[in-house]
Protein backbone atom coordinates (compact mmCIF):
# COMPACT_ATOMS: atom_id res chain seq x y z
CA UNK A 1 0.00 0.00 0.00
CA UNK A 2 3.00 2.52 0.85
CA UNK A 3 4.60 1.39 -2.36
CA UNK A 4 1.86 2.03 -4.23
CA UNK A 5 1.60 5.87 -2.73
CA UNK A 6 4.83 6.66 -3.51
CA UNK A 7 4.51 4.95 -7.03
CA UNK A 8 1.51 7.38 -8.22
CA UNK A 9 3.73 10.40 -6.43
CA UNK A 10 6.63 9.26 -8.36
CA UNK A 11 4.50 9.11 -11.56
CA UNK A 12 2.53 12.26 -10.91
CA UNK A 13 5.97 13.72 -10.50
CA UNK A 14 7.19 12.26 -14.34
CA UNK A 15 4.19 13.33 -15.63
CA UNK A 16 3.93 17.03 -14.15
CA UNK A 17 8.27 16.87 -15.74
CA UNK A 18 6.84 15.66 -18.60
CA UNK A 19 4.38 18.14 -19.06
CA UNK A 20 6.83 21.85 -17.61
CA UNK A 21 9.66 20.22 -20.17
CA UNK A 22 6.69 20.08 -23.37
CA UNK A 23 5.95 23.67 -22.33
CA UNK A 24 6.75 26.30 -25.18
CA UNK A 25 8.05 29.74 -24.96
CA UNK A 26 4.95 31.67 -26.47
CA UNK A 27 6.75 33.12 -29.64
CA UNK A 28 6.54 37.13 -29.83
CA UNK A 29 3.39 38.40 -31.05
CA UNK A 30 4.20 38.87 -34.80
CA UNK A 31 4.53 42.61 -35.91
CA UNK A 32 1.61 43.52 -38.85
CA UNK A 33 3.08 45.36 -41.60
CA UNK A 34 1.80 49.18 -41.68
CA UNK A 35 -1.66 49.22 -43.60
CA UNK A 36 -3.86 52.38 -44.42
CA UNK A 37 -6.79 52.11 -42.32
CA UNK A 38 -8.48 55.50 -43.04
CA UNK A 39 -8.27 58.76 -44.89
CA UNK A 40 -10.66 61.88 -43.59
CA UNK A 41 -10.50 65.64 -45.24
CA UNK A 42 -10.84 68.43 -43.26
CA UNK A 43 -10.89 71.85 -42.36
CA UNK A 44 -8.97 71.40 -39.16
CA UNK A 45 -7.35 68.91 -37.50
CA UNK A 46 -6.29 68.60 -33.84
CA UNK A 47 -3.18 67.63 -31.70
CA UNK A 48 -3.85 63.79 -32.64
CA UNK A 49 -3.55 64.89 -36.51
CA UNK A 50 -7.06 63.53 -36.64
CA UNK A 51 -9.54 66.22 -38.97
CA UNK A 52 -11.84 67.93 -36.19
CA UNK A 53 -14.73 67.32 -38.48
CA UNK A 54 -14.42 65.04 -41.46
CA UNK A 55 -15.98 66.96 -44.91
CA UNK A 56 -15.58 66.63 -48.83
CA UNK A 57 -16.90 70.43 -49.59
CA UNK A 58 -14.21 73.10 -49.17
CA UNK A 59 -14.30 76.70 -49.29
CA UNK A 60 -12.07 78.83 -52.02
CA UNK A 61 -9.49 79.89 -49.35
CA UNK A 62 -9.83 77.27 -46.60
CA UNK A 63 -6.92 74.96 -45.83
CA UNK A 64 -7.72 71.51 -46.36
CA UNK A 65 -6.13 68.39 -44.47
CA UNK A 66 -6.31 65.40 -45.15
CA UNK A 67 -5.30 62.62 -41.86
CA UNK A 68 -4.12 59.01 -43.00
CA UNK A 69 -4.70 56.57 -40.30
CA UNK A 70 -2.35 53.83 -40.79
CA UNK A 71 -2.01 50.82 -38.55
CA UNK A 72 1.12 48.04 -38.05
CA UNK A 73 4.31 48.88 -37.78
CA UNK A 74 7.65 49.48 -40.01
CA UNK A 75 10.92 50.74 -40.05
CA UNK A 76 10.54 52.80 -42.59
CA UNK A 77 7.49 53.82 -44.39
CA UNK A 78 6.76 56.10 -47.57
CA UNK A 79 3.31 57.87 -47.47
CA UNK A 80 2.74 60.10 -50.24
CA UNK A 81 -0.49 62.53 -50.45
CA UNK A 82 -1.27 63.89 -54.38
CA UNK A 83 -3.24 65.98 -54.84
CA UNK A 84 -4.88 66.95 -58.72
CA UNK A 85 -6.96 69.29 -60.26
CA UNK A 86 -10.21 68.02 -62.17
CA UNK A 87 -8.17 69.14 -65.39
CA UNK A 88 -5.66 66.07 -64.71
CA UNK A 89 -3.04 68.95 -63.15
CA UNK A 90 -1.24 68.29 -60.46
CA UNK A 91 -1.90 70.35 -57.41
CA UNK A 92 0.61 69.40 -54.98
CA UNK A 93 2.51 66.02 -54.38
CA UNK A 94 4.11 65.64 -50.37
CA UNK A 95 5.92 62.78 -49.37
CA UNK A 96 6.43 62.06 -45.80
CA UNK A 97 8.37 58.50 -44.52
CA UNK A 98 7.72 57.57 -41.12
CA UNK A 99 8.54 54.38 -38.56
CA UNK A 100 5.49 53.93 -37.20
CA UNK A 101 5.66 51.11 -33.73
CA UNK A 102 1.84 50.94 -33.79
CA UNK A 103 -1.35 52.75 -34.77
CA UNK A 104 -0.48 56.46 -36.35
CA UNK A 105 -2.18 59.49 -37.53
CA UNK A 106 -0.24 61.42 -40.82
CA UNK A 107 -1.44 64.77 -41.86
CA UNK A 108 -1.21 66.22 -45.46
CA UNK A 109 -2.49 69.35 -45.85
CA UNK A 110 -2.57 72.02 -48.56
CA UNK A 111 -2.72 75.91 -48.38
CA UNK A 112 -3.01 78.48 -50.97
CA UNK A 113 -2.52 82.18 -50.72
CA UNK A 114 -5.06 83.05 -53.71
CA UNK A 115 -8.50 81.54 -53.84
CA UNK A 116 -8.90 77.65 -54.90
CA UNK A 117 -10.06 77.39 -57.78
CA UNK A 118 -13.60 75.98 -57.84
CA UNK A 119 -14.24 72.55 -59.39
CA UNK A 120 -13.26 68.55 -58.10
CA UNK A 121 -10.08 67.41 -56.68
CA UNK A 122 -8.94 64.32 -55.92
CA UNK A 123 -6.38 63.18 -53.03
CA UNK A 124 -4.39 59.80 -53.77
CA UNK A 125 -2.18 58.41 -50.91
CA UNK A 126 0.36 56.12 -51.55
CA UNK A 127 2.15 53.56 -49.47
CA UNK A 128 5.68 52.70 -50.49
CA UNK A 129 4.74 53.42 -53.79
CA UNK A 130 1.43 51.72 -54.17
CA UNK A 131 -1.63 53.39 -54.18
CA UNK A 132 -3.87 52.20 -51.14
CA UNK A 133 -7.11 54.93 -51.55
CA UNK A 134 -8.15 58.51 -52.72
CA UNK A 135 -10.88 60.79 -51.95
CA UNK A 136 -12.88 63.45 -53.93
CA UNK A 137 -13.75 66.58 -52.87
CA UNK A 138 -14.98 69.60 -54.22
CA UNK A 139 -14.39 73.27 -54.00
CA UNK A 140 -17.20 75.80 -54.04
CA UNK B 1 -16.74 69.18 -67.56
CA UNK B 2 -13.67 71.55 -67.94
CA UNK B 3 -13.95 74.21 -70.69
CA UNK B 4 -11.09 73.26 -73.08
CA UNK B 5 -10.87 76.72 -74.46
CA UNK B 6 -10.84 78.00 -70.67
CA UNK B 7 -6.89 78.57 -69.24
CA UNK B 8 -5.73 75.87 -66.71
CA UNK B 9 -5.68 77.28 -63.19
CA UNK B 10 -2.48 78.36 -62.04
CA UNK B 11 -1.69 76.30 -58.65
CA UNK B 12 2.39 77.34 -58.65
CA UNK B 13 1.47 79.03 -55.23
CA UNK B 14 0.07 75.97 -53.60
CA UNK B 15 2.03 75.24 -50.57
CA UNK B 16 1.75 71.83 -49.09
CA UNK B 17 3.10 70.45 -45.91
CA UNK B 18 2.71 67.22 -43.51
CA UNK B 19 3.49 65.77 -39.99
CA UNK B 20 2.72 62.58 -38.34
CA UNK B 21 2.59 61.11 -34.78
CA UNK B 22 4.76 58.02 -36.01
CA UNK B 23 8.58 58.55 -35.31
CA UNK B 24 10.58 59.19 -38.49
CA UNK B 25 13.43 57.05 -39.05
CA UNK B 26 16.79 57.57 -37.65
CA UNK B 27 18.78 58.99 -40.18
CA UNK B 28 21.96 57.45 -40.86
CA UNK B 29 24.98 58.21 -39.65
CA UNK B 30 28.03 59.92 -41.61
CA UNK B 31 31.04 58.38 -40.82
CA UNK B 32 34.33 60.26 -40.93
CA UNK B 33 37.88 58.68 -41.63
CA UNK B 34 41.28 60.92 -41.36
CA UNK B 35 43.69 59.53 -43.66
CA UNK B 36 47.17 58.21 -42.21
CA UNK B 37 50.06 58.03 -44.22
CA UNK B 38 49.97 55.19 -46.93
CA UNK B 39 46.44 55.76 -47.28
CA UNK B 40 44.80 55.82 -50.83
CA UNK B 41 41.09 56.94 -51.89
CA UNK B 42 40.78 53.11 -52.93
CA UNK B 43 42.48 51.60 -49.75
CA UNK B 44 39.97 53.63 -47.59
CA UNK B 45 36.98 52.57 -50.25
CA UNK B 46 37.99 48.79 -49.48
CA UNK B 47 38.44 49.28 -46.05
CA UNK B 48 34.62 50.42 -45.42
CA UNK B 49 32.91 49.30 -48.36
CA UNK B 50 34.93 45.95 -49.23
CA UNK B 51 35.38 47.22 -52.29
CA UNK B 52 38.61 49.42 -53.27
CA UNK B 53 36.38 50.41 -57.00
CA UNK B 54 34.21 52.32 -54.82
CA UNK B 55 36.88 55.03 -54.04
CA UNK B 56 34.54 57.16 -56.76
CA UNK B 57 31.66 57.48 -53.35
CA UNK B 58 34.32 58.88 -51.10
CA UNK B 59 35.93 61.02 -53.55
CA UNK B 60 32.20 62.83 -54.82
CA UNK B 61 31.31 63.24 -51.04
CA UNK B 62 35.03 65.02 -50.79
CA UNK B 63 35.32 66.57 -54.37
CA UNK B 64 35.92 70.18 -52.01
CA UNK B 65 38.99 69.22 -50.32
CA UNK B 66 40.02 66.48 -53.02
CA UNK B 67 41.92 68.34 -56.16
CA UNK B 68 43.51 65.17 -57.26
CA UNK B 69 42.08 61.31 -56.35
CA UNK B 70 45.67 60.00 -56.38
CA UNK B 71 46.62 62.97 -53.92
CA UNK B 72 45.70 62.45 -50.46
CA UNK B 73 47.09 64.06 -47.16
CA UNK B 74 47.79 62.67 -43.75
CA UNK B 75 45.41 64.83 -41.50
CA UNK B 76 42.82 65.13 -44.53
CA UNK B 77 39.22 63.91 -42.80
CA UNK B 78 37.26 62.25 -45.23
CA UNK B 79 33.16 61.87 -45.14
CA UNK B 80 32.46 58.20 -46.12
CA UNK B 81 28.74 58.22 -47.28
CA UNK B 82 26.39 55.24 -46.91
CA UNK B 83 26.37 53.55 -49.61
Amino acid sequence: MHNHSLHRAAAAVLVLSVLAACKKTAPPPAQAPITVASVDLGRQIGPDNRVVQSMTTFGVNDTIYASVATTGTASSAVLTAKWTYQTGQTVDSTTMTIAPTGPAQTEFHIMKPTPWPVGGYVLAIWLDGQSVGQKAFEVK
Amino acid sequence: MPDPNKPLPDFSDVQGGSSSTAPQPPQPQERTYTVQKGDSLSKIAKAFYGKANKWKVIYEANKDSIKNPDLIYPGQVFRIPQV
